[in-house]
């Protein structure tokens, strides 16, 4: 085998995040984020409109 | 150019290039070289990840796109954060737990040879093609500034990217970014800062957003839709979040930070980062442009912001003074109406305000009117003409109409010295230094990560899956760093070409989106349909290029929803021709 080879599909085990919790609990967090700016940049829109 | 903006500029890129220089020493080895050793923080990923992203034209071209459009570039962003969740959960555990060096090495473990041999081409066209305008965007810069030709100034950039790119590998690259990601925040805070500064004595942000808004400029949330409206929030959301999806999840100049990585666990915590920092940059960035727009209500902006088309047309066409006559009186009734619409806001007079608005923006479409019959006058051809060179000229002969317009901008655009031409007539002296190394840095440490890709996917897809597949780590080491040198060499002629397009940040996305949509198909193929093999998932790739392609040369689709078509006839093909393969597979074995 070439030097490049390494051994494929070893288990790599599950680590929780360092923070949050759990991962779905986390990518929750990061989608609410996504939602709170959208109401954010509306309300920011709204306030200066013509 | 001042004294103290050469002290910051040279002070600021030779600190970069030291400090990731010292960070990445030990890349002896070709996992070190191409993967960091898999040691890399999940923070140093983060800032990686947006640094690559973050090339110079989001600061040359953003403030000049929110000038000219206003904020709803933003939500081009809104299907980012989506993105990122979803490789979390799919690409990054695969591509960790396959323990490879690419992307497209997974593909033949998943398919064959050949399917990975035909998406890194692809990869090896798209940013090859996409290394180029990286590249020209901040010679651009530097040629305007110094007055030195173009040619130069992209060899300069080019020659310090590959210097410690090809020397320290990944490693380099990614340690390089990481200060480079401080000095470009303290530079926003500061262009916004100076900005702000020069507004009229007693204005502040909110005048200036309420100037900006008046002339339709503060939109950052449009939900009508259009298929052939490039920016809105449903195109935003669902042709972003596929952008996003084929970007970081196939593209190797993103697969790569993510790969170097300690854990599954450090990956994730880096694109999730990015899902949650990027848009309030990228909001940040289009505020600087609404506050320059603003600072143009009320000093006059030239009619034309590339400073030697402006001089051609001032000389040499007859039709210019009147033009000229209409710009400045546009320009000194909006100014008056400008003031008017501030002073309503601030007593509360919402009629006074109804009434100066309207006045602003009639004054407005006045000035635009003007300024748009200087640019058709500058986009005439004729002698010193800039934009008939030989690149434009292949492109408009050689390409389907519908595509060569779309690639090379339609006519004159000078969105992209907007941006420039305040921080060069306005800012003091230092600020314009600062604000120089935020774009020369954006430029070397985004283009090394692209080099850096380049040459893995050229070594590892190409040259040791078909070349040379039994060699030693040194053999493979040396080859990495020619194929660096190789692609820096490339990046340099491409840039010299590109210079020419319209606004380089569209453009920049607009060829990402011919290819990604095939990218991202192969790979949702890889890790969600189990039953899909080589041949369909192959025939299913190309099939998918090909509508991308008629999309973009026979309709007006906005560019975003072509990473949407490409990536669902990829997909719907490779199940179409799957059985088929299957039975033949069969017969085969029976």
């Amino acid at each position: 085998m070439s030097a490049l080879r390494n051994d494929r599909h070893q288990d790599i085990p599950e680590e929780p995040p360092p923070f949050g919790g759990t991962w779905p609990r986390l990518y929750a967090a990061v989608l609410a984020f996504l939602a709170a700016l959208i109401l954010l940049f509306r309300a920011f829109q709204w306030a200066f409109a013509p | 150019m001042r004294p103290a903006d050469w002290y910051v500029l040279v002070g600021a890129i030779v600190f970069v290039v030291v400090y990731g220089m010292w960070r990445s020493r030990g890349s002896g080895t070709v996992n070190k070289y191409l993967l960091a050793g898999k040691t890399m923080p999940w923070y140093a990923m983060a800032l990686s990840i947006m640094a690559t992203q973050a090339s110079a034209i989001t600061f040359i071209s953003t403030p000049g796109q929110s000038y000219v459009d206003g904020m709803r570039f933003v939500q081009f962003y809104f299907g980012l954060p989506l993105a990122m969740v979803i490789l979390s959960v799919t690409a990054v555990p695969i591509f960790h737990r396959a323990r490879v060096y690419t992307a497209y090495e997974y593909l033949e473990q998943r398919f064959n040879a050949k399917t990975r041999a035909l998406v890194s081409g692809i990869f090896l066209l798209q940013r090859g093609l996409a290394i180029g305008i990286a590249l020209c965007a901040p010679a651009i810069v530097l040629s305007v500034i110094l007055g030195w030709p173009e040619h130069i100034t992209i060899l300069l950039i080019g020659l310090v990217a590959v210097l410690y790119t090809s020397l320290r590998g990944v490693k380099g690259v990614m340690w390089t970014q990481f200060p480079y990601m401080f000095i470009m925040t303290l530079g926003l805070l500061v262009a916004l800062g100076t900005a702000l500064w020069r507004l009229p004595q007693g204005m502040g942000l909110a005048d200036a957003v309420t100037v900006a808004g008046a002339a339709g400029r503060v939109n950052p949330v449009v939900f009508h839709f259009n298929w052939n409206d490039r920016y809105n929030f449903w195109s935003g959301l669902v042709g972003g979040m596929f952008l996003a999806l084929a970007y970081f999840g196939c593209d190797q100049s993103q697969v790569q930070r993510y790969l170097t990585g300690k854990s599954i666990a450090q990956s994730r915590l880096s694109l999730l980062f990015n899902g949650v920092a990027k848009i309030p940059m990228q909001f940040f960035i289009l505020l600087i442009g609404v506050v320059v727009f603003a600072f143009y209500t009320f000093e006059k902006p030239p009619i034309l912001f590339k400073s030697n088309d402006l001089q051609r047309i001032q000389t040499s066409a007859a039709e210019y003074a009147p033009i000229a006559q209409r710009y400045d009186a546009a320009f000194e009734r909006r100014k008056k109406a400008a003031r008017q619409v501030v002073a309503a806001r601030r007593q509360g007079d919402g009629q006074a305000r109804a009434q100066s608005a309207a006045a602003y923006r009639q004054a407005q479409r006045d000035l635009e009117d003007a300024r748009g019959a200087a640019i058709r006058l500058a986009a005439k051809p004729g002698p010193g003409n800039d934009s008939n060179n030989a690149f434009l000229t292949f492109v408009n002969h050689y390409f389907p109409a519908g595509l060569a317009s779309k690639i090379t901008g339609v006519g004159f655009n000078d969105t992209n010295y907007v941006f420039l031409s305040f921080v060069i007539r306005y800012l003091p002296a230092g600020v314009v230094g600062l604000m120089l190394a935020m774009i020369f840095g954006a430029a070397m440490v985004s283009i090394s990560s692209e080099m850096n890709s380049l040459a893995t996917v050229t070594i590892i897809d190409l040259y040791q899956r078909h070349v040379r597949r039994q060699a030693s780590d040194g053999h493979y080491l040396a080859a990495a760093r020619v194929a660096t040198l190789f692609w820096g060499a490339y990046a340099v002629v491409a840039a010299g070409l590109a210079k020419n397009l319209g606004s380089l940040i569209e453009t920049v996305n607009l060829v990402g989106s011919l290819f990604y949509g095939g990218l991202l198909g192969v790979f949702v193929l890889a890790f969600f349909f189990k039953r899909v093999a080589g041949n369909a998932a192959f025939a299913g790739v190309i099939a998918g290029e090909a509508a991308i392609f008629a999309a973009a040369i026979f309709t007006n689709i906005s560019f975003l929803w072509y990473n949407v078509i490409g990536c669902v006839v990829v997909v719907s093909t490779a199940l179409v021709l799957s059985p088929i393969e299957s039975n033949q597979g069969a017969r085969r074995q029976s």
